[in-house]
């Protein structure tokens, strides 16, 4: 990670020194969207993960304690170990990014935006505060509160509360410019159409997101673990991860069909873009991807099977194929073109038998509907298939094979993780605050204002 | 003064044997672990006798025809606070016991205390939820508000989506092709006479099989008494097995119905049951004086600028019936049909005598799904409708 900020750090110095006095234009405009877009994307891949950590990590310990494994509390232990680790790389990217491109680039929107959400902003800097000083807290005091299990527990609580409170602050303000509401009123701010749906999305992708990255990381260690206690940890470890990732992501086509129903009835444009427009490829590609990733994870729980020679894997192969399917309905693309709007301009709307360049089985009504709703049944019987075939696991027999498919899955939900990212910043174009300010706008009331003179003092 | 009431006792426990009912009823053994647990089923039934005795004191005033139920309500309101209050307490006891219900049904269903000897325990169990479930539906109609009123319309109409027999059902309900006074009046007699009448018996059903079979406690008292997960048979402890009545004392077939360490339901059980209802029961007292239970304006049915707002029980429900697109609802509707039978098979699928929740994958995952999906679905809709 040092190494990543040694190159990070130069760049933004560069950066900062050609900062123009006044706001960028022309294809500058594409460049600082770029730099933006790019470095919110390396901040999310990160803060996204300590924010699952700090939320998962407590309830292993709760889980160990409940259950009376070891190997839940290592398991914690570590998580615990990479928040102290990376929180500090997170928060110096979030810092970098507002001080230095926000305000650089983006001046007029972000005073706007950090007037209209004053309240959940400075709440979630002390969240923040809270969040840092519990995760410190909960981590070295593993050891000197073992015989005080409860209190520890109870740190870890608080830190995961502080943990969602931050995401949920920040969620008002993401979602605020995707769906604006009476910024007068804190409660409508703050309970504006689509934070609820994207804060419940985020969490759980965020839960997700950190099942399936310590699955991965699990397996490297495997792969490199010497003794047969590493290997018998690493390989449940790794299971564990993924088990979890699927369960958390198996939710998401229900929370995530409702956040888009939200974006439909309150900011109909960005909807009709991800839908129909200019996004629509991204969407199918997204959509293809959740199935991928769910194929992938089935895969690996009948490999994981099939080492052991544990009951369920014939079933479990079955289940894939079964995803196969379902992948290849959600994949079809409703307009044999760019994009819906794009062959409606051409005038070729139509089936494609009748010489158009429509594809029924592609649209949203009913197909990708019954293909997310299979997704998540399909989802939930491999959950069921695995953990009914895991007493006839012997953990630290993995092959090397599984523990690649572990490591690609944490590819698979970082691709994931930006797609949906790029959809959803996309999809408010050509505007900052869906509706209220347009990019073009900020940029021209920024080249408006005159440079400030020096002041003499009296 | 005490020896007379003592001889008064005695005269009554010599025609009624009141002494060893009482002796049955307050000492038989109840499970150490998972005390405070079983407090949910208690205050079930407070929280229903609450509903018994404010519904008795509100039928004394209302009146079910939609041109008086409005008014009697609206009479309560505007100039009778006692009666204000009762209805507050109705309503607010209602959404508590349907919430209570939820858990104590979830307790049942994670601890795998559905399974043999009381499968019959778990069915009534279930039946009563459907029945409080349909206590509160029907009587969400009754005020005859606004709210009231588009509530019948957007539920009554729920059944016709039924393959063959929907548009038959709806007409049952509604009395005709619209809402309208017959559907009130039948809601009513659904609400005061039909359910209570089917509901109470299978209350008593349900306390006598759980006084037969004894409360199951927690799995933690079951460890060893079942098939390990190598699927040895170990057998208890003998001198671990507790010996008091309702438990079997002897090794069995139904050894897994016995916990490790019980203690007497008087004062033990008791204590903690009082607690937990009392502290309920003052809560609903505190909602019910300081929010009461609103009254909108009367029924409409000619409004176009009325936008009704599903009680919260309806959410995870309505945010399907959102979210689903039309051609789909049917299949959507199966999930609670299809989740209701399901549950009443339960106890006849899942009969391993397995009881750890870590240890039941198979029931154990789509359980949590099940209740995930609801507080998720809850939690979405719930935003929505402030937003509306």
């Amino acid at each position: 990670m040092s190494a990543l900020l040694a190159v990070i750090a130069p760049a933004l110095h560069g950066l900062a020194t050609q900062l123009p006095s006044q706001a960028p234009q022309g294809g500058n405009i594409v460049g600082a969207q770029i730099a933006i877009g790019s470095l919110f994307s390396l901040h999310i891949l990160i803060a996204g993960l300590v924010s699952g950590a700090a939320e998962l990590g407590p309830a292993i310990e709760f889980l160990g304690y409940v259950r009376q494994r070891r190997s839940y509390d290592r398991l914690a232990h570590g998580l615990g170990r990479f928040i102290t680790y990376y929180f500090s790389v997170s928060s110096t990217i979030a810092i970098l990014l507002i001080t230095v491109l926000l305000v650089g680039f983006w001046g007029h929107f972000w005073t706007t935006i950090v007037t209209i959400g004053w309240w959940p902003l400075f709440i979630e800097a002390w969240t923040f505060v809270l969040q840092v000083s519990l995760a410190y807290l909960w981590f070295y005091t593993w050891d000197p509160l073992r015989n005080f299990k409860g209190v520890h527990m109870a740190i870890g609580g608080l830190l995961a509360i502080a943990s969602f409170l931050q995401v949920f602050m920040i969620d008002v303000v993401a979602s605020y410019m995707l769906t604006p509401t009476n910024p007068q009123n804190p409660v409508r701010l703050a309970l504006n159409p689509t934070s609820y749906p994207l804060t419940v999305h985020r969490t759980v992708g965020n839960l997700a997101y950190i099942g399936f990255a310590f699955g991965g990381f699990c397996a490297i260690r495997y792969l490199r673990a010497k003794t047969a206690e590493d290997k018998r940890f690493y390989d449940w470890a790794g299971s564990f991860g993924l088990l979890w990732g699927v369960s958390m992501t198996l939710l998401q086509p229900v929370v995530g069909y409702s956040y888009a129903k939200e974006i439909q009835l309150h900011s109909y444009g960005s909807w009709y873009k991800m839908m129909f427009g200019s996004l629509s490829p991204v969407f199918l590609w997204q959509i293809t991807l959740l199935g991928i990733m769910f194929l992938t994870a089935t895969l690996y729980f009948a490999r994981r099977l099939r080492t052991d020679e544990a009951r369920g894997s014939g079933i479990l192969k079955l289940l894939s194929v079964a995803l196969v399917l379902t992948t290849l309905l959600a994949a079809q693309p409703y307009a044999l073109g760019f994009s819906y709007e794009s062959v409606a301009a051409a005038g070729l709307n139509r089936p494609f038998w009748e010489g158009g360049l429509i594809n029924p089985l592609g649209s949203m009504i009913p197909w990708k509907v019954l293909a997310l709703m299979f997704y998540t049944l399909i989802a939930i019987a491999a959950v069921v298939w695995y953990l009914r075939g895991l007493p006839g696991v012997v953990w630290g027999h993995a092959r090397r094979g599984e523990q690649r498919i572990l490591i690609l899955m944490t590819v698979l939900t970082m691709l994931m993780m930006v797609t949906m990212g790029f959809i959803r910043e996309n999809s408010r174009g050509p505007f900052l605050i869906s509706g209220e300010m347009t990019i073009q706008g900020q940029q021209d009331v920024q080249t408006a204002q005159p440079t400030p003179t020096p002041q003499s003092g009296p | 003064m005490v020896r007379r009431l003592g001889a008064a006792y005695d005269w009554l426990d010599e025609r009624t044997a009141i002494r060893s009912l009482l002796r049955k009823g307050l000492y038989e053994a109840v499970p150490v672990r998972g005390a405070w647990f079983y407090t949910l089923g208690s205050a079930t039934l407070v929280l229903i006798l609450l509903q018994l005795i404010t519904g008795i004191f509100l039928t004394l005033l209302y009146v079910p025809s939609v041109t008086e139920a409005w008014a009697s309500l609206n009479y309560l309101k505007e100039h009778d606070a006692f009666g204000s209050i009762v209805r507050g307490i109705h309503m607010w006891s209602a959404y508590i016991l349907l919430f209570v219900i939820g858990l104590h049904m979830i307790r049942t269903f994670f601890s795998g205390s559905y399974k043999r000897p009381r499968e019959l325990n778990w069915v009534t169990g279930v039946g009563l939820f459907v029945l409080v479930l349909v206590m509160a539906i029907t009587g969400a109609f009754l005020p005859w508000d606004q709210a009231a009123y588009w509530t019948a319309v957007v539920v009554t109409n729920v059944p016709a989506y039924t393959p063959f027999i929907g548009s038959f059902i709806r007409a049952l309900w509604r009395g005709a092709d619209t809402v309208g006074p017959i559907t009130l009046s039948r809601s009513f007699g659904i609400h005061v006479w039909l359910v209570p009448a089917i509901l109470f018996p299978l209350i008593g059903a349900h306390l006598a099989l759980l006084r037969k079979h004894g409360e199951f406690g927690s799995y933690v008292n079951y460890r060893g008494a079942y098939r390990t997960r190598e699927g040895v048979d170990v057998p208890p402890a003998p001198a671990q097995r507790p010996t008091e009545p309702p438990y079997p004392a002897a090794p069995s077939d139904e050894l897994w119905a016995a916990p490790l360490q019980t203690e007497d339901f008087y004062p033990h059980q008791t204590f903690k049951d009082g607690i937990i209802s009392a502290a309920l029961v003052i809560v609903v007292f505190i909602l019910a004086v300081a929010i009461g239970a609103p009254l909108e304006a009367i029924a409409d049915p000619a409004t176009t600028s009325y936008t009704p707002v599903p009680e919260w029980f309806f959410l995870p429900l309505d945010e399907l019936l959102v979210l689903v697109p039309q051609q789909l609802i049917p299949l959507v509707l199966v999930l609670p049909t299809g989740g209701v039978l399901l549950l009443l098979a339960l106890p006849f699928i899942d009969r391993g005598p397995e009881r750890n929740p870590f240890e039941r994958p198979a029931v154990m995952v789509p359980g949590a799904f099940a209740v995930l999906f609801v507080v998720i679905l809850t939690l979405l809709g719930s935003g929505r409708l402030f937003n509306l």
